[in-house]
């Protein structure tokens, strides 16, 4: 370690020699090719990509037969070129991936670097035994490498190697604490480091496994269904406004002349009828969805590694090192807190939601669906520690509801003159802010409340829906404490935390007394563990 | 886990950061006001059916606000500005209407910049922004800093972390 300030003279001797003086004979792991099969695949693809010059050659211009065949021997050409230089080694340090003919390129990527290990199988490749393994790293950018594609065999192969090859590595705190520092994703903290995994082949605990009536009923209390008849109608109206709808206007007015001729009850039951055949639209689409996405969702700790198995066509498989977990929330919809379900989402370093590639997968998603209680019971698998934190819960300040009634009148002191001025004595109802902004008051200040623990800081906030998130303090990068005008007038303050991973957690309306004090103690624990990764 | 009592930053700015602020948001503030005098107000009288020349007040004070946000908010905003270390912890304390303070554990740093715009340098100035991993809100600045100041905080945390990797 090259530290020299900080670390008591006494560490420092030792640890030099271990990293400068290490031996670099390599031992190879593990090493392969792509699996011939894939040959198949890339014929497909030819196929597919020529089908249209093809036809085009058979029916109008013959000179496209040829287009065709050049596209063909060259989409297969290079296919067969990458096959046969594709090349992947794993070494105790590193996993090598090298290609080309021409352009040779040879990858790198330090075992200590990658982050997920995770493999995709669409129908086709499964029929043929293969998988994709794409290799995840912590920098944000998400998949960093992809092999198209392995026998299943030698991926996991390979990834029991590499697993074992890190645990190895983890063991050695020289080594790992000099990664850690050269590692953006790893220099955020491993207070919660693990016992190193054993080379040898591990147990593997089953923490959840969904069933189809969970699956069903995530498709069946999925919120977007509201959303989806709201945006409906908002966008039937906005076309009708737009007169983009002039084209079908003949169909319109003969609908409508239809409509007009019955009778007022029918009318309501035409509507009723329609109305219902949207949301059963909705529902039986994001039931399905949910089904062909999650269908089989197992979630496994291996070591200190959580996988996550799931999917119908295409089958996933992710893994997840549980070190790297930087904050992990419990989230109902107001459905399903009515139904006491919830949906576990775990956010990891180098990526957050709605950013990268990989977000059709799911991939924050720990458990789809299950009931709340078995929710907070899978915690521990996820925080290793937590069952052992004491929390006391706190609750925000009820100067909130205040804070959240002055919003109100503010808004209602912009709206009601401007809705009278257009609309006359009715914009009156512009008053209504008032209640309205209170009554939210009341219902985030019942939601809301926060627990510090001594390694992790918890809390729960919402308004009709709740959310609970557990954040371990050691993951902490930054600690802001923000007032809005309003928050100065009242005493308030709004706690935001920083991790490296997913988005900043946001705890508002806390008293300023308490938010200053929580944020020293927070930023206090995350820096003593920080000099502790060191 | 118990509360401590918290520490709050002492360290000023440098006091010309005022004046340059001034002049930065000034040239900013009468450019704005321009475009809209020279461009938004005759497009407006154009082709707007609600336009009537008592808006032209109403134009007027826009333009006036922004010029006197520009000769106003600089001297606030320097008076409310802290930072400082406190052992392993960058803190800062700022913000005119909303009052942020901001805590950043050394170590936690990923690296450090050292910013210096024209203007600034002109006025011998640096800002100095730091790193923490993550993707949202992860850099953490402070501006108004001498040179030599900066340069100085900028190698204090260096040393802090104690390898000189930054």
């Amino acid at each position: 370690m090259t530290d020299d300030s900080e670390l008591p003279p006494a560490a420092a001797p030792d640890d030099v020699p271990a990293t400068a003086a290490a031996p670099r004979d390599e031992t190879i792991l593990a090493q392969g090719h792509l699996h011939p099969a894939v040959l198949l695949l890339r014929l497909l693809d030819a196929m597919r990509q020529v089908a249209a010059p093809l036809l085009i050659g058979l029916a109008v211009q013959p000179w496209f037969l040829v287009l065709a065949l050049i596209a063909f021997v060259l989409q297969l050409g290079t296919a067969v070129a990458r096959y046969l230089t594709l090349s992947y080694l794993l070494t105790e340090d590193e996993l090598r991936i090298r290609e080309g003919i021409l352009h040779r390129q040879e990858r790198r990527i330090p075992l200590d670097r990658i982050q997920d290990l995770g493999f995709e199988s669409t129908l086709l490749r499964r029929g043929l035994g293969l998988v994709v393994v794409l290799v995840e790293t912590a920098s944000g950018r998400g998949v960093e490498a992809r092999l198209d594609a392995l026998s299943r065999a030698d991926a996991e192969h390979l990834r029991e190697v590499l697993l074992a090859a890190r645990g190895v590595r983890a063991a050695a705190p020289a080594v790992d604490a000099e990664h850690a520092a050269a590692a953006p994703g790893d220099g955020t903290g491993d207070a919660t480091r693990e016992p190193p995994a054993s080379p040898t082949h591990e147990p593997e605990w089953y923490v959840h496994r969904s069933t189809p009536g969970e699956l069903l009923l995530r498709g069946a209390t999925d919120l977007r269904l509201g959303a989806f008849v709201v945006t409906g109608f908002a966008a039937l109206e906005l076309a009708d406004q737009l007169k983009l709808l002039s084209g079908a206007v003949g169909v319109l007015d003969t609908v409508e002349r239809w409509l007009t001729s019955l009778s007022p009850a029918l009318l309501g039951v035409v509507l009723m009828t329609f109305l219902l055949a949207v949301l059963a639209f909705g529902v039986v689409t994001s039931t399905l969805g949910n089904l062909v996405q999650f269908h089989g969702f197992t979630l496994l700790l291996r070591g200190t590694v959580l996988q996550r198995r799931f999917g119908l066509l295409t089958t996933r498989q992710k893994t997840l090192p549980r070190a790297r977990v930087q904050r992990v929330t419990i989230e109902q919809t107001w459905l399903r807190r009515l139904c006491g379900l919830a949906v576990v989402k775990a956010d990891s370093a180098g990526g957050s939601r709605g950013d990268g590639q990989d977000t059709s997968g799911g991939w924050d998603v720990v458990v789809p669906l299950t009931r709340l209680g078995t929710a907070h019971a899978i915690l521990p698998a996820l925080l290793p520690g937590i069952e052992n934190d004491s929390f006391t819960w706190h609750k925000g300040s009820p100067r909130l509801v205040l804070r959240m009634a002055l919003v109100g009148v503010l808004w209602a002191a912009v709206a009601t003159p401007l809705l009278w001025w257009r609309f006359g004595p009715i914009g009156a109802a512009g008053l209504g802010f008032v209640p309205l902004w209170t009554v939210l008051g009341v219902l985030v200040y019942r939601n809301l409340g926060w627990a510090a623990g001594d390694s992790f800081f918890a809390l729960q906030h919402g308004v009709v829906g709740r959310t609970f998130a557990s954040v371990p303090t050691a993951k902490v990068q930054a600690v802001v404490v923000r007032q809005s005008p309003l928050s100065q007038l009242l005493g308030l303050a709004e706690l935001t935390v920083f991790v490296a991973g997913g988005s900043p957690t946001r705890l508002p309306d806390l008293t300023l007394a308490d938010a200053r004090q929580l944020s020293a103690s927070l930023v206090e624990r995350a820096a003593r563990s920080a000099a502790a990764d060191w | 886990m118990e509360l401590a009592e918290p520490p709050r930053p002492t360290d000023r700015l440098a006091g010309r950061v005022v004046p340059y602020w001034m002049l930065v948001d000034g040239i900013t503030s009468l450019l704005l006001a321009v475009g809209l005098w020279a461009f938004a107000r005759p497009w407006l009288a154009d082709n707007w059916r609600h336009w009537s020349p008592g808006l032209d007040y109403a134009l007027l004070g826009v333009s006036g606000g922004l010029l006197a946000m520009a000769a106003v908010m600089p001297t606030l905003s320097y008076a409310r500005w802290r930072y400082g270390f406190l052992g392993d912890l960058l803190l800062m304390r700022y913000g005119v209407v909303f009052v942020e303070e901001r805590a950043v554990p050394v170590r936690r740093m990923q690296h450090v910049d050292l910013m210096r715009g024209p203007v600034e340098r002109l006025f011998g100035l640096a800002t100095l922004v730091v790193f923490t991993a993550g993707n949202e809100g992860s850099a953490f600045r402070v501006p108004g800093l001498p040179l030599e100041r900066a340069t100085e905080l900028r190698d204090r945390i260096v040393q802090m972390r104690g390898d000189g990797r930054l």
